[in-house]
């Protein structure tokens, strides 16, 4: 299938599930927005953030543009090129910089903020491409802009895959 | 036997040797494009999402039928490269950087000066990288400002700035850094403005040097969750026309030293509105020599649809601020733009990664260009 059909496909289906991610993105426009023009280095927020139990569920499969924790990726699924939904392909280098999406987890109806890391250092995996926009802002706002290439501050900045990584539960 | 045989094969060699009539071909020639482009040939930048270091520019004829007719040359833009044209010389401007062992090594991040008759690269500007801002959707991340003098390019690493080159001298002069703001809109005599995080903009004008000789910021001024405005603008004799999310149309006037937000209208009637269309692509602005705003929409629209391909392009009036067509597309597309002169056509990338053309005034279709060895024809340039 076509990835622009497939992604029509997805967005007709996640429109509904966009109410309460607002909620914690509008806080997030609001601390911004208070912080005025001072740059924004979305930097390493793994280690800045408690992590969560894991939750009870994690419904369908990492390898698919429908996995839920693809809300808002825009890349090649590293599931389908030798990683998972969490670890980069052998011989890869994970960047520590990234865009974040929240995504609702059928599983437990949660809000997860979502860290979307490209794989780098290798052509392009050329599997699995994804776009899907929940939350996905201009490249004006660069830490919800899925339209950059994040592979920054990696030895090589060749673009591979993504993975989604939780970060945590999003806090209405 | 085998004398026979050979008497036979050398007999029918001269037999035909006698009866051909083709000249000789002569050694070493290579074609070269006419001097400025026609108006309905367009470059359109295959981003190669799949193999990126090998992007390239192809120059299009949009009336061909075969490929022998459409196809007239094409030149390299590596790693999801950013393009500029001239308008008052035959110069192209790619900003691209290449690793020495593919997808590794030592890279060399570069502006490559094509010329536009040869398809040569004629110089080459080396940059200190990586600082160059890397994603599909690159217009507005490099831009020509000053009668063509200075050329601007997007830095992000992830702080955000704009490297400026004295396109005379073929050297960077400045660097001016942002806070935490994206794309190159030109304004004023010499200088550009850019949206911010915020939602506020920055404004620059530069002196002769291309240092920042005054800058202004204005207050936000849009809501970037409820209706975020595109960073994707159709510019109209100065001023910006950016789509938003929810399907408004923010004006902002680029014509003297800083940025003003003008008035902001919505491209939706009653019953569009009921039936959620929305502005969306990865292109999805343009104007034509009529200077009208075309919009690519898409119908149940909603958060996270902005990128979807567009079934319809809207055709407005920017004075009266009423639209004055829809044109259907036969597929939907991804981006677009619009040829210039009297006879405009809009050249739209639909989702299968072909191109179609359509007669701007009427919207009849009159073109499908395929089968040309790409892979992610993204966006479409027209001549200046």
């Amino acid at each position: 299938m076509n990835w622009l059909d497939k992604l029509t496909e997805n967005v007709s289906r996640n429109v509904a599930k966009t109410s309460s991610r607002r909620g914690f993105l509008g806080g997030l426009g609001a601390m911004i927005a208070g912080g005025s023009l001072i740059p924004l280095l979305p930097v390493a927020r793994a280690d800045a953030m408690k992590q969560p139990e894991p939750p009870t569920a994690d419904p369908g499969d990492p390898a698919t543009c429908d996995y839920w924790r693809n809300c808002a990726i825009d890349g090649y699924l590293c599931s389908c090129c030798g990683g998972s939904v969490n670890s980069c392909p052998p011989g890869t280098e994970m960047s520590a910089i990234t865009w974040i999406g929240t995504c609702k987890n059928p599983g437990d109806g949660k809000d997860y903020i979502i860290s979307y890391n490209d794989c780098c250092g290798k052509a392009p995996c050329g599997s699995c491409f994804c776009n899907r926009n929940e939350g996905d802002r201009p490249t004006y706002r660069p830490h919800t802009s899925n339209d950059y290439n994040w592979c920054i501050g990696t030895k090589s900045q060749a673009y591979h895959c993504t993975v989604n990584i939780i970060l945590g539960v999003a806090i209405k | 036997m085998f004398r026979q045989l050979l008497r036979l094969v050398l007999l029918s060699g001269i037999t035909l040797a006698a009866s051909a009539e083709l000249a000789r071909d002569e050694l070493g020639k290579v074609e070269t494009l006419p001097l400025p482009y026609p108006n309905d040939w367009v470059i359109v930048h295959d981003v190669a999402f799949d193999h990126m270091s090998l992007g390239k520019f192809i120059v299009m004829d949009i009336n061909g039928k075969k490929i022998s007719e459409f196809f007239k040359g094409s030149f390299d833009g590596g790693n999801l490269a950013a393009f500029a044209q001239a308008s008052k010389k035959p110069e192209m401007y790619v900003l691209e950087h290449y690793y020495d062992r593919g997808a590794r090594g030592n890279r060399t991040d570069l502006v490559t000066i094509y010329d536009k008759a040869t398809l040569m690269p004629v110089d080459e500007i080396v940059l200190t990288g990586p600082k160059r801002a890397e994603m599909l959707v690159s217009k507005f991340i490099i831009s020509l400002i000053d009668d063509e003098k200075f050329l601007l390019l997007y830095n992000f690493t992830p702080a955000t700035f704009v490297t400026v080159i004295d396109l005379v001298k073929r050297e960077v002069v400045n660097e001016v850094q942002l806070p935490t703001c994206a794309g190159i809109y030109p304004t004023g005599k010499r200088g550009f403005s850019s949206i911010c995080s915020n939602a506020s903009m920055i404004s620059f004008q530069l002196d002769k040097n291309g240092k920042v000789a005054k800058q202004s910021k204005i207050d936000p001024f849009f809501d970037i969750e409820k209706d975020a405005l595109f960073e994707r603008p159709a510019i109209i004799d100065g001023v910006g026309y950016f789509p938003s999310f929810a399907g408004n149309v923010q004006e902002i006037n680029l014509q003297g030293d800083a940025a003003e937000p003008g008035e902001k209208w919505s491209l939706l009637g009653t019953e569009d509105k009921s039936k959620n269309w929305r502005p969306g692509g990865a292109w999805l602005a343009a104007t034509d020599s009529a200077k009208r705003l075309y919009v690519m929409m898409h119908e149940n629209g909603g958060e996270g649809s902005h990128d979807n391909p567009g079934s319809e392009i809207w055709v407005f009036d920017t004075g009266r601020k009423a639209r004055v067509n829809r044109i259907p597309l036969t597929l939907p597309a991804i981006a677009f733009d619009i040829t210039a002169g009297d006879s405009p056509k809009i050249v739209a990338t639909n989702v299968e990664m072909n191109l179609e053309v359509y007669d701007a005034a009427s919207g009849e279709h009159v073109n499908t260009i395929k089968d040309f060895y790409h892979s992610w024809p993204l966006l479409v340039y027209a001549s200046p």
